[in-house]
């Protein structure tokens, strides 16, 4: 079995991998996160914990989940919002976790509704042996507007939240940020001045996921009646990878300490998220699906990858994509790339020629005899959807050609992608 | 030389294994992988693909399975984890030998080297023969940092993979790769060389820390009634002629019956099908509901045209006429054929081994796999069990323990 040192450095506090339970459900109580930490997870955001006098009381049912085809869990909605046992139980298990695993890392999760809550939670909690604090300003499904999602458009309020907490607090301090909202960056700076040190992005994305279609209400269905909340799930991480870009394209937040969350499922999610910026990880959807036991997956997915790319240190990959995610306007509009189809490896199912004609410009037609599909080069754009939609992988990357009227040596131009390979564990331009 | 057999289908591609997992239950408890006599852990490696893991789920296959690849082929996993398959209650179970396939492909095509030799220990094992048994000890002694020579009477290693499996289930170049990879983690193989004949029992005591014998069941049972036969081969003959030739045979006949009904015989038939042969007659002891082979092989049979009669004892064989007689009614049935093939059953020589065998096999003695030296291990076939590849390869693993645990090895765990 692989060996590889996973191993981070995050706003001072060493994690042993950088994979952490998200504040949510799955980290609710010391059995829960006592089960995390032995299957391998490297720290957990503890659920967050929130003042004594705001009371949690929670819908049934409270999920709900986007499905497509086959597939389950494209996406999941949940209502829940915080921890609902009493402060103090929640401080004692986080306190006997801390003693029980020094060197795991915990997170403590908290929201405060006044200046004086944010203070005190971050007191309470560095006091019960937090490593680190994050910052709630994100759950979409707060039942008062001074808590959640809406606090975390304003930047503002998340600047003297942060003051208020740095008053209660020397530790480390992670913001999350809320997607919804159309660039994060206005309320990321107003954090760093308020005192914040890294952010966690993404918190869930406001959803309405099904209605039903007979009682013509959203699900869940409580008592007739649904509400807007949270998505999570393998749906959210474009949304999510695109927010971290933002933050780390953004003057002056280039190096930005980022905590990447959102549709997490395997060790290319998480490396896709490292690759855009993120030094640590949190995951919460997939584990609600599949359990603890994912992190094995995860890490042993992740040292291969460290492996093939000869990486040591984990952190040596942060942040690698940034440069290479540019203004639309600046990408190189020369030249197109043609489909190569590898007669060997096609069965004659004939996807490629229905979304060519459907869906592309029609390069594609049908052979009735053959069962195969006859390609038209000069009605090809290039557009590649033909191999994206084949089911054995039979369509490849061909001949480079400069388009009329434009520039450019075919030879210098770099079109391998991994994405047309990418249920191969191997190189790219490795055959299937 | 050319194969006369039609190659094996291309398996799963990433997407349709991807299916295929996706059909998996994850079960918590996993019935499949406690079903695995050889602990492969298919719930794990199964899982490992859904993640997108292929390398980790070619670990956790290669760490368990020194013939992955091979079991992946010819495991009967309809009677072992397809069995146990809770996806079986839904539907029908998962396709746990094609993902297994699959990503022992994937391990080979990505050049992947998983297992490792361990620190030297000083201590040397001789292993006699090269069958899975003797391969998975090797494999497992080297981890442990032992020095290891394996023993073959035949010009190539593999025992039964090689010279039995007939090539449309089994293709020579996988039996080739794995005893590879044996060879690469420094197991030393002496070919062409039979113990107690060209080399002495005794020797290899002497020169060795302990020996183990995985001579497997390599030789034909015979019927008496067939013993001076003009017109009978046993199917082992058979079976190595047709793989060594790759089915390039001469004598090929129009008419073949086949006596026997396991899988050594669905071995037999079926590959006389894919030879062209028009007239395959099986006359098996076994009625149906009784068969030894396994189901999957009994198929394959039955589709490519086999004609099966069950349930009738040979009485009477003159040349290439035989005669039967059904164990329960009161019926007669005559074949005239070219050639008669008898799969009957194998067994054990051991000569010039100074083991005791009781129907081919060490008696049983605690802890398993002992004899009466106690420098003398015995594993496989001879020992009690099922005589398939994949409880071969437990054995395989469990004697090389027992060894480790009696030379004191543990600190190389």
């Amino acid at each position: 079995m692989i060996k590889k040192d996973l191993s981070v450095d995050f706003l001072g506090v060493h994690f042993e991998n950088p994979f952490c339970l998200s504040s949510s459900p799955v980290g609710n109580c010391y059995e829960m996160c006592k089960n995390a930490y032995d299957a391998g997870w490297g720290g957990i955001v503890y659920k967050t914990l929130s003042p004594t006098h705001f009371k949690i009381d929670e819908v049934s049912p409270r999920f709900d989940e986007l499905a497509k085809e086959d597939m389950h869990f494209v996406a999941f909605k949940n209502m829940e919002q915080l921890s609902e046992h009493p402060l103090e139980q929640d401080l004692a298990d986080m306190r006997r976790l801390k003693e029980e695993y020094p060197n795991k890392v915990l997170i403590a999760s908290i929201m405060g509704e006044t200046l004086e809550d944010w203070t005190n939670l971050a007191k309470l909690v560095t006091e019960a042996g937090a490593d680190m604090i994050e910052l709630n300003f994100s759950c979409p499904q707060m039942t008062s507007h001074t808590m959640g999602s809406d606090v975390g458009t304003n930047p503002e309020l998340c600047k003297k939240n942060c003051e208020a907490v740095k008053r209660g607090t020397s530790l480390p301090v992670l913001a999350k940020m809320t997607p919804n909202i159309t660039t994060m960056v206005p309320v990321v700076k107003a954090c760093l001045e308020g005192g914040a040190d890294g952010f966690s992005a993404i918190n869930t994305v406001k959803s309405i996921v099904d209605v039903d279609l007979k009682k013509k209400v959203g699900l869940p269905n409580i008592d007739g009646k649904s509400s807007v909340s949270g998505l999570s799930g393998k749906a959210v991480k474009p949304i999510a990878l695109r927010f971290l870009q933002q933050l780390r394209s953004a003057a002056g937040l280039e190096q930005l300490p980022i905590s990447g969350i959102g549709g997490i499922e395997t060790w290319e999610d998480a490396a896709e998220f490292i690759l855009l910026g993120a030094t640590t990880l949190q995951v919460t959807t997939a584990i609600m699906e599949y359990g603890y036991r994912i992190i094995d997956d995860l890490t042993n997915g992740l040292m291969h990858y460290m492996e093939e790319q000869h990486v040591d240190h984990l952190q040596d990959l942060v942040g690698l994509a940034n440069k290479n995610i540019i203004p639309t306007n600046q990408l190189d509009r020369n030249y197109k790339v043609y489909p190569k189809i590898d007669w060997d490896k096609c069965i004659g199912c004939g996807r490629c020629f229905i979304s060519c004609q459907d869906g592309a410009h029609q390069a594609l037609t049908w052979d009735d005899e053959k069962r195969q599909p006859v390609f038209d080069k000069s009605k090809c754009v290039g557009c590649q959807l033909c191999a994206l939609v084949c089911p054995v992988g039979a369509i490849k990357l061909g001949l480079v050609e400069i388009k009329p009227g434009h520039k450019g040596n075919p030879a210098e131009i770099d079109v391998g992608s991994q994405r047309l390979h990418r249920y191969h564990p191997v190189k790219a331009n490795q055959e299937n | 030389m050319t194969s006369k057999y039609e190659t094996e289908s291309k398996g799963y591609t990433m997407t349709t294994v991807m299916q295929e997992a996706a059909r998996c239950l994850l079960c918590h408890d996993a019935p499949c992988s406690q079903a695995c006599p050889a602990h492969t852990n298919p719930a794990k490696f199964i899982r490992s693909v859904l993640f997108r893991n292929v390398k980790g789920a070619a670990e956790t296959i290669r760490e368990n399975n020194a013939l992955g690849s091979i079991c992946a082929r010819v495991c009967p996993t309809e009677c072992y984890c397809e069995k146990a398959c809770t996806r079986a209650k839904i539907d029908g179970p998962i396709d746990i030998g094609g993902i297994q396939r699959y990503v022992t492909d994937m391990e080979r095509k990505m050049n992947m080297k998983i297992l490792k030799a361990g620190k030297p220990n000083g201590m040397s094992i001789a292993i006699i023969g090269s069958g899975p048994s003797g391969l998975q000890a090797a494999t497992t002694l080297r981890e442990k940092g032992y020095a290891v020579d394996i023993y073959e009477k035949a010009a190539k290693a593999g025992g039964y993979l090689t010279y039995g499996i007939p090539e449309y289930r089994l293709p020579e170049e996988i039996v080739d790769y794995e005893v590879q990879r044996i060879v690469d983690l420094g197991a030393h193989i002496i070919y062409n060389t039979t113990v107690g004949k060209d080399i002495s029992m005794d020797d290899l005591k002497t020169r060795y820390n302990a020996v183990i014998v995985a001579i497997g069941t390599s030789e034909a049972k015979m019927l008496p009634m067939f013993e001076h036969n003009i017109c009978t081969e046993s199917a082992i003959s058979f079976l190595a002629r047709a793989k060594e030739s790759k089915g390039n045979l001469e004598d090929l006949p129009q008419n073949v019956l086949v006596i026997g009904g396991g899988d050594v015989a669905m071995d037999v038939v079926t590959t006389l099908k894919k030879l062209n042969v028009p007239y395959v007659t099986d006359v098996v002891y076994e009625q149906f509901d009784e068969f030894k082979a396994s189901k999957k092989e009994l198929a394959g049979a039955q589709e490519a045209g086999v004609t099966i009669v069950d349930g009738y004892v040979p009485k009477e064989v003159h040349q290439n006429r035989a005669t039967f007689t059904h164990r329960k009614i009161k019926s007669e049935l005559t074949i005239t054929a070219d050639k008669i093939i008898l799969a009957v059953g194998q067994k054990a020589n051991a000569e010039g081994l100074d083991i005791d065998l009781q129907h081919n096999e060490i008696p049983f003695r605690e802890p398993r796999f002992r004899t009466k030296d106690p420098k003398v291990f015995a594993t496989g076939d001879i020992v009690a069990g099922d005589k398939t590849v994949v409880v071969a390869v437990q054995k395989g693993k469990e004697v090389a323990e027992e060894i480790d645990r009696l030379l004191g090895g543990q600190e190389n765990d």
